[in-house]
């Protein structure tokens, strides 16, 4: 068997009665950024920390730079670069400080250290604040900070958390620019993310987990082409919705939509968009808001799982 | 691309646990809320105890001192350092809390290193505190009276006993990942201290009273400790001293282990 960056095998984690994860499997390609995608609660993390090894998988195996994540865990530890959720970061420390432990947890010798920590200040735009204290950064150098110790050791497989979740949007972009340079390095990357739009930004190739199982798997254009027409949206008056949805019934399949709204699969495209207003104004139905969406990880999302993510942005117009 | 290490893996494993006692010391020293109470508390209490008791030093059964504040000073050395070492527990509780302890176990840092670097920080400290509550004791004129040697032996026995009794709230804090729960293991410390002879000698106590403090461990390390203080320096109270920390210290240090390797195989 090929050595993939990382290949899981019916993972399984139960805490007591609860599973957690429920038979995962997947494999991620050399160089790739994958896209691990899920609302909270939905097994993501459980599954990152079996990777990593901070968590025993209860059943099946994983393999991550080649290696056996419970039998050569050490192994694993010193091919990956691992920044957690939250950026667990020691406020009481300076960025230096903090880069130079990391280095040393690594096995880096002083000399590799002093340079290796030099280099990624730099990178990461930190040198300035380097012998500051952590707890005085800002939310998005504290992310940095984190990235940059995840690479100390030049990982070749590198795990992001939820990286720029409670992030600004400049601050977001910094990290994704981030990403997609390591990822042009030749670094693969293994995202979690509950953002839709961050795994449709940077993901080749994405996984959407929910219930502790992997419900779609694939590059996302392939993903969103295959749950086909555009998605369209009216906004009605409470008293108009049931009226609303048997119009809108001729015209597509019926989609999850919030509420106060009613969403179809539009067949045919936009194209038959006259029609469905025309429709709407005979038999009449007062419209608030009309919108049409291309499909989206959104709806791609609500078409395995009969839901929409929480705080997804996507279906917004 | 990988960076390969073929470094010596026992120079890495020391230099971790190095740079962890390191980091240890630096985080304690960087929150003085934390360390001033251990020094202020038990000087006001010698204060007040040596305001109250002077005259006590004049009992037939009471032994022979320059001062009464003399007879306290390893007992309030010990105090501060016992008050003290729940500091490794709870600073390890939070780095569980808040995920540093498990960015440490994503890194292939010796997993023993992880619990060295902290005891030993900690017992660096320590040393450190007793050395300062040293000197203030000099400075109001009650010196040990076997000179140096004494001294530097209260200071050694000082610091291993910060492991014994943070060998409790280490083990406490693996086992819940709580820094309340390990704070709460300070009271008992607090209570055996003042069940024993830190601050007067068992011959003059009576009763359950008594018979409890003859049978506390922290009687059995006072008292030679004591005597390094106020009859001069020998390596017999030191082993002694020594000899009794070690006793609860296998067996604090020992739960702290199991603790340690229960969240090991817990992950």
């Amino acid at each position: 068997m090929a050595n993939h960056p990382v290949e899981a095998e019916g993972l399984v984690r139960t805490f007591g009665d609860l599973t957690a994860v429920a038979g995962i499997d997947l494999i991620v390609e050399e160089g790739e950024i994958f896209g691990f995608l899920g609302p909270n609660g939905a097994g993501k993390s459980t599954t990152v920390r079996m990777l990593v090894t901070l968590l025993r998988p209860s059943a099946g195996v994983a393999r991550v730079a080649g290696f056996d994540v419970v039998n050569e865990p050490n192994a694993v530890r010193r091919s990956i670069g691992v920044a957690l959720q939250d950026a667990a970061i020691d406020p009481l420390m300076t960025g230096n400080e903090l880069l130079r432990l990391q280095a040393v947890l690594h096995g880096l010798g002083r000399k590799e250290s002093t340079r290796r920590t030099g280099e990624l200040l730099e990178r990461v735009g930190l040198t300035v604040a380097a012998d500051r204290k952590v707890g005085e950064y800002s939310g998005g150098m504290r992310r940095r900070l984190d990235l940059a110790m995840a690479l100390i050791h030049r990982p070749s497989v590198l795990f992001l958390d939820e990286p720029t979740t409670g992030l600004d949007p400049t601050s977001r972009l910094a990290v994704w620019d981030e990403v997609r340079t390591l990822n042009d390095e030749g670094t693969t990357v293994f995202l979690t993310t509950q953002y839709l739009e961050e795994a449709d930004e940077l993901a080749g190739r994405v996984a959407i987990i929910d219930g502790g199982r992997i419900v779609r798997e694939g590059a996302p254009a392939a993903l969103k082409a295959a749950v086909g027409d555009p998605t369209l949206r009216v906004e009605v008056d409470e008293e108009w919705l049931c009226e609303a949805r048997t119009v809108l019934a001729a015209f597509g399949e019926e989609r999850p939509a919030r509420a106060g709204r009613a969403a179809i699969g539009l067949r045919g495209g936009t194209a038959r968009l006259a029609e469905v207003v025309r429709a709407l104004d005979d038999a009449g139905v007062p419209v608030g808001h009309l919108e049409v969406d291309l499909p989206s990880l959104d709806d791609v999302f609500a078409e395995a799982t009969g839901r929409r993510l929480e705080g997804a942005g996507a279906s917004a117009a | 691309m990988t960076a390969t290490i073929a470094r010596p893996r026992r120079v890495v494993v020391v230099e971790q646990a190095l740079i962890l006692a390191r980091r240890s010391v630096m985080n304690t020293w960087r929150q003085p809320a934390s360390w001033i109470p251990s020094i202020i508390f038990p000087l006001m209490m010698a204060a007040i105890y040596s305001a109250q008791f002077e005259r006590v030093t004049d009992l037939p059964q009471f032994p022979e001192v320059d001062s009464f504040l003399q007879f306290i000073l390893p007992a309030t050395i010990l105090q501060g350092i016992s008050f003290n070492a729940g500091e490794a527990g709870s600073a390890l509780a939070t780095d569980i809390e808040t995920g540093f302890f498990d960015r440490l176990m994503t890194s292939p840092v010796g997993r023993q290193s992880v619990l060295i670097g902290r005891l030993a920080g900690a017992a660096t400290f320590s040393a450190l505190l007793a050395a300062v509550l040293m000197l203030v004791f000099l400075v109001f004129g009650a010196a040990p009276d076997g000179g140096l040697p004494s001294a530097l032996a209260i200071v050694l026995i000082a610091a291993a006993l910060s492991l014994s009794v943070g060998g409790i709230s280490v083990a406490v804090a693996l086992k819940t990942g709580s820094a309340e729960a390990t704070q709460a293991v300070f009271p008992l410390t607090f209570i055996a201290i003042f069940v024993s002879s830190a601050f007067f000698p068992t011959e003059l106590m009576s009763g359950w009273y008594q018979t409890a403090a003859e049978a506390n461990p922290f009687t059995l390390i006072i008292d030679p400790t004591r005597r390094l203080a106020i009859e001069g320096f020998s390596f017999a109270d030191l082993g002694q001293a020594l000899f009794w920390v070690a006793v609860v210290g296998v067996f604090t240090l020992g739960l702290s282990y199991r603790a340690y390797l229960g969240r090991l195989r817990r992950a």
